[in-house]
């Protein structure tokens, strides 16, 4: 009776595991979804209403989900504040600290991290074309995120089922 | 407060140079940074040069000349790392800040087909112009600004630069926004097109304009005036230096609407003003009633006369 518990607690943690990996996965293609429609709303912002990068932000405060929301609102505040250090170093800061709660991997979350480098012309037209290079990546990424998330999901799922049973066979 | 608005005007990095100078900022009227020489700046109508400790000095110091990368970083700063956010004005010279401080640039223009400007690069010198809020400025000449109806009265603010034309401009348009013994208080229209009149940031007007004022930011004044007669159907139409045609035409129209005007222009004196091509006919027209004739005397501004609609003295 033990032995038939302990091989379905088994069971059900590396299933759990795997289900854990696939949501993960789920929040990673969520979050580049967000992150595109978060540059794309920057772009439109610079080009077609001339919005400060600090105002930028007051918009996507309220207009982002998290785990950006946050992100963005602290940014307003702190630029707000102005005591604190330059907005690139704000915004640095910040996103950094945003992305330890982001399931991004290292070269999608730099595209936001990294953004402010891109700021410096005087034009809004070639300013927001300039924001938008990384977009291509981004959006090329998130569609092969997309196209694979069936069948990694069901991969991984069988991975964790058969993770499990090799457990189980392996202590009996 | 102020002293803090002349410190957020540079780079954290820099505050501790320029604490002297925000000391002073009750009688600081202009900071001017020239690079590859120390900056200057005007207290009191007395220029002072800054050295590298930041110390006021009136001698030219050896040390403490403005390198390029402070200017850009100054720069960088003031448009909020938004230059783009600021293309327009920069084209035009100048960039307004939080609190309608004025900056005007200089540097290498850039032109595009037409002969036009597109933008300035290498922007090296730059005077930043301390705005000033003095409430009450206008007290004295409110007698002269309404007629025996309790009616504003179509009025002029004639004065060379840097004698306090939007100072006193903002002052009566407050006073006309909240009412005052002499008449009622009316729904005024401002077309702020450089931001120096309410100094608006995020389109919240920061100085006080007053309870029943209407602001149009950032916006040209010969547009501006047509949207807001449209848009608001104000009282009081005031508009801040009038430089062209286009703007005395839009004046005529917005009289016609029923307006009252308020209005300021660069110039000397009441003839100085007439002398301007496009300026004589309204003036022969009479469309103003009031012409106040602002001048600056041993360094300090004053009101050089009142005139009604025949130039004569009231």
């Amino acid at each position: 009776m033990l032995k038939a518990a302990g091989c379905l607690c088994i069971l059900v943690g590396c299933i759990g595991w795997g289900g854990n990996k696939i949501r993960d996965e789920k929040r990673r293609i969520r979050n580049m979804q967000e992150l595109i429609r978060i540059i794309r709303r920057i772009q439109n912002e610079i080009d077609y209403g001339k919005h400060t990068l600090p105002e930028i932000c007051l918009i996507l405060s309220e207009y982002s989900r998290e785990p950006f929301r946050e992100c963005f609102k602290s940014i307003y505040e702190r630029t707000g504040r102005q005591d604190d250090v330059c907005l690139e170093q704000i915004w640095m800061q910040e996103t950094i600290r945003c992305m330890q709660t982001a399931y991004l991997q290292d070269e999608e979350q730099e595209i936001l991290i990294n953004l402010p480098q891109n700021l410096g012309l005087q034009e809004g037209k070639h300013q927001a074309e300039s924001i938008g290079q990384s977009m291509d990546l981004l959006i090329r990424k998130c569609r092969q995120a997309e196209e694979a998330y069936e069948n990694k999901a069901r991969m991984i799922f069988s991975l964790s089922i058969l993770t499990g049973v090799f457990l189980v066979i392996l202590l009996l | 407060m102020r002293q803090e608005e002349v410190l957020h005007m540079f780079p954290q990095e820099m505050r501790r140079r320029w604490e002297q100078v925000a000391g002073q900022a009750d009688c600081l009227q202009e900071i001017r940074l020239r690079v590859n020489v120390p900056a200057t700046v005007w207290i009191d109508n007395r220029e002072w040069f800054v050295d590298a400790e930041g110390k006021l000095t009136n001698r030219w110091p050896e040390e403490g000349a403005c390198r390029p990368e402070e200017l850009d970083a100054i720069l960088k700063h003031l448009c909020q790392y938004s230059v783009y956010a600021y293309a327009d004005e920069i084209r035009q010279g100048f960039l307004t800040i939080q609190g309608g401080h004025r900056v005007g640039l200089s540097g290498q223009v850039v032109m595009e087909e037409g002969n036009r400007i597109r933008n300035l690069k290498y922007i090296r010198y730059l005077n930043i112009r301390i705005a000033h809020e003095i409430k009450g400025v206008a007290d004295r000449l409110l007698p002269y600004l309404y007629d025996e109806r309790g009616q504003a009265l179509n009025t002029l603010l004639i004065s060379p630069p840097g004698c306090g034309k939007t100072t006193m401009l903002r002052d009566i348009i407050r006073h006309l926004s909240n009412g005052t013994v002499y008449g009622n208080g009316m729904n005024v229209s401002v077309v702020d097109e450089r931001s120096e009149i309410a100094g608006s940031y995020l389109g919240i007007a920061q100085n006080d304009v007053g309870i029943r004022t209407d602001v149009l930011d950032g916006c040209p004044k010969q547009e501006g005036m047509m949207l807001v007669i449209r848009a608001m159907s104000p009282q009081v139409l005031a508009v801040d230096e009038l430089g062209n045609e286009g703007d005395i035409r839009a004046l005529q129209v917005a009289s016609g609407c029923g307006c009252k005007l308020i209005a300021t222009i660069h110039g000397a004196s009441l003839a100085d003003v007439r002398n301007k091509k496009y300026m004589c006919n309204i003036i022969a027209d009479r469309l103003f009633e009031r012409y106040l004739v602002l001048t600056r005397k041993n360094g300090r501004c004053e009101i050089e006369g009142i005139y009604d609609r025949e130039g004569m003295r009231c």
